[in-house]
């Protein structure tokens, strides 16, 4: 098994995709920073300004927003397997098929993870760098502050580890790419609005993400539009497990599925 | 090692791609896999490695599935046309990434370079390569295990003469190493200076197999003489089937080019040319089968 971990980091590291993973990571923390600097009290519509507990919120929480773009990663890490054909020497080098799918899970999580934090850290930076630059202090304090950037990191890990199983469920780049998309920014919204399901929401893998890097708006949204009141989402170690648990059942499919079909 | 292939078999749906197919690979000896497009020696080899599950019947290398090798790759190397690159990936980082999937250690990935003349473009990306580059690599990759057994699906497709002359050359340096070394090809005139065996195959269903000699069974002498009906009486008489061919030509079926020569010094016949007929596979499927498709 090591052999596979050690082949896995090999792969990576030998083609540029951990490079774009290290400048989207990167740059979605500065991105955070230019957002803080800019206040996001001149946003249009307004938002809190950077010294309420609000204003910190909120622009922590947009972080928690981009927690898909490892998951693409993952996916695109995956499926590359299919599209560029090497899926065939790899099967032939490791013929029990779960063993190397077992080995991207492990090495992408831990990559996944590496990108939360460096995307976290740069975020965490930039928002103490701009309130010192422009004199403040941030609304909450820098406890509560690294809490919620180290469960947005956290975030970061459990979903490249779901799109690494999506990618391998799918073997294709861009279905992984569309079905992950929609899935966050279409499918479960609509589904949001469903009586029933409502209940449901914090089950579902959006609003355990959401549980998980303390990011409501698209609950409070949901709240203010129908009247109904706020779902409340499970506590942060459970929204971690229920999206694991949901990481570990697309992973479960892709080995007991697609591992089988013929090559 | 015993490689046999017991009863295999795969269906799509109603369509049989490989139909009950049996045959054993002679050790140290490079056995050619003939069979025209669409035959199933694809299909066949695919179920072998493991990457296709067979409907029905097995493959074993010293009794043990592909997949249940301890180390395949260090027992089995396949060069399949459907393997590919990471394009972003030099040949060395290819190599690399295997080489450490197996334990198969950094010094022998330089070995297979040199070996393979992967060296020489080895730190060029893959999707800089020809087809003939590609082939090398895959090569290589397939060396990586130092393997006692190789599989090689049309392994000269796309390659230019010299390519192929190089290939033929490396697969007989191979056998000669006692490797056993299957090729298969739709061409005969490909196997036939590089395999000592031949396994035929046609619609998924073995045809015959055995020595390459098996082959030449089937082959004719072509004779231009003056003295054509002349010629085609006595061999006649000695029960050796001739066919005219033209007004001074026969072919003669059943003798080599030398018996020929001689019964025709024997009885003073002149000849202009005489040349051995080689079979074109789908003439020897015409003998073997009675059938031309």
């Amino acid at each position: 098994m090591t052999a596979l971990l050690f082949a896995e980091w090999t792969r990576l590291t030998r083609t540029r995709l951990w490079l774009w993973g290290l400048l989207a990571a990167g740059g979605t923390g500065a991105l955070i920073g230019l957002l803080a600097l800019a206040g996001p009290e001149n946003f249009d519509p307004p938002l809190p300004a950077l010294h309420t507990a609000q204003g910190t919120h909120a622009l922590v929480g947009l972080l928690g927003v981009t927690v898909f773009v490892p998951a693409l990663l993952g996916s695109v890490a995956v499926a590359s397997e299919h599209r560029h054909r090497t899926i065939t020497t790899t099967t032939l080098y490791a013929p029990r098929r779960w063993t190397w799918l077992a080995a991207k899970l492990t090495v992408y999580t831990g990559v996944g993870l590496a990108y939360g934090l460096l995307a976290t850290a740069v975020t965490g930076g930039a928002l103490f760098a701009v309130a010192a630059a422009k004199g403040l202090t941030l609304g909450l304090p820098a406890a509560a502050v690294a809490g919620m950037l180290g469960r947005i990191a956290v975030a970061m890990a459990v979903y490249t580890l779901l799109g690494v199983a999506v990618g391998a469920l799918l073997r294709n780049q861009v279905a992984a790419l569309v079905v992950v998309g929609a899935y966050f920014y279409f499918v479960e919204t609509l589904l949001m609005v469903l009586p029933g399901v409502r209940e449901l929401y914090p089950y579902l893998p959006g609003g355990a993400t959401a549980a998980l890097t303390g990011f409501t708006y698209l609950t409070d949204a949901v709240a203010t539009q129908t009247g109904q009141a706020v779902t409340h989402l499970l506590p942060a170690p459970v929204g971690a497990a229920v999206l694991v648990a949901y990481a570990l059942l697309a992973a479960a499919l892709a080995i007991a599925v697609p591992l089988r079909r013929d090559i | 090692m015993n490689i046999e292939v017991r009863g295999l078999t795969k269906a799509y749906g109603a369509v049989r791609a490989v139909s009950d197919l049996s045959f054993d690979l002679p050790p140290a000896t490079v056995t050619g896999f003939l069979g025209p497009n669409g035959s199933g020696k694809t299909t066949t080899m695919r179920m072998m490695l493991g990457l296709v599950t067979p409907t029905a019947g097995t493959a074993t290398f010293g009794g043990r599935r592909y997949a249940d090798l301890r180390n395949p790759s260090a027992v089995v190397g396949a060069v399949l046309d459907s393997a590919g690159f990471h394009p972003a990936h030099t040949a060395r980082d290819h190599l690399l990434v295997y080489a450490r999937m197996a334990r198969h250690g950094v010094r022998r990935v330089r070995q297979v370079m040199h070996l393979t003349g992967v060296a020489a473009f080895a730190d060029r990306g893959t999707r800089a390569l020809s087809t003939g580059m590609r082939q090398r690599l895959s090569l290589a990759t397939a060396l990586l295990g130092d393997p006692r057994v190789l599989l090689l699906d049309e392994p000269s497709n796309g390659l230019d003469p010299e390519g192929i002359a190089w290939l033929r050359g490396f697969l007989r340096d191979l056998a000669a190493e006692g490797r056993t070394v299957l090729v298969s090809s739709h061409v005969l005139g490909e196997i036939e200076h590089l395999a000592g065996h031949v396994v035929l195959i046609r619609r998924g269903r073995l045809v015959t197999t055995g020595p390459l000699s098996l082959l030449y069974g089937t082959a004719a002498v072509l004779v231009r003489t003056p003295q054509a009906d002349l010629l085609a009486a006595r061999l006649t008489a000695t029960g050796t089937p001739v066919e005219h061919a033209g007004h001074d030509l026969l072919r003669v079926h059943g003798l080599s080019a030398p018996e020929v020569a001689e019964t025709a010094a024997h009885h003073g016949v002149v000849l202009h040319e005489i040349t051995p007929e080689r079979p074109s596979l789908e003439q020897t499927f015409l003998h073997l089968t009675g059938d031309p498709r």
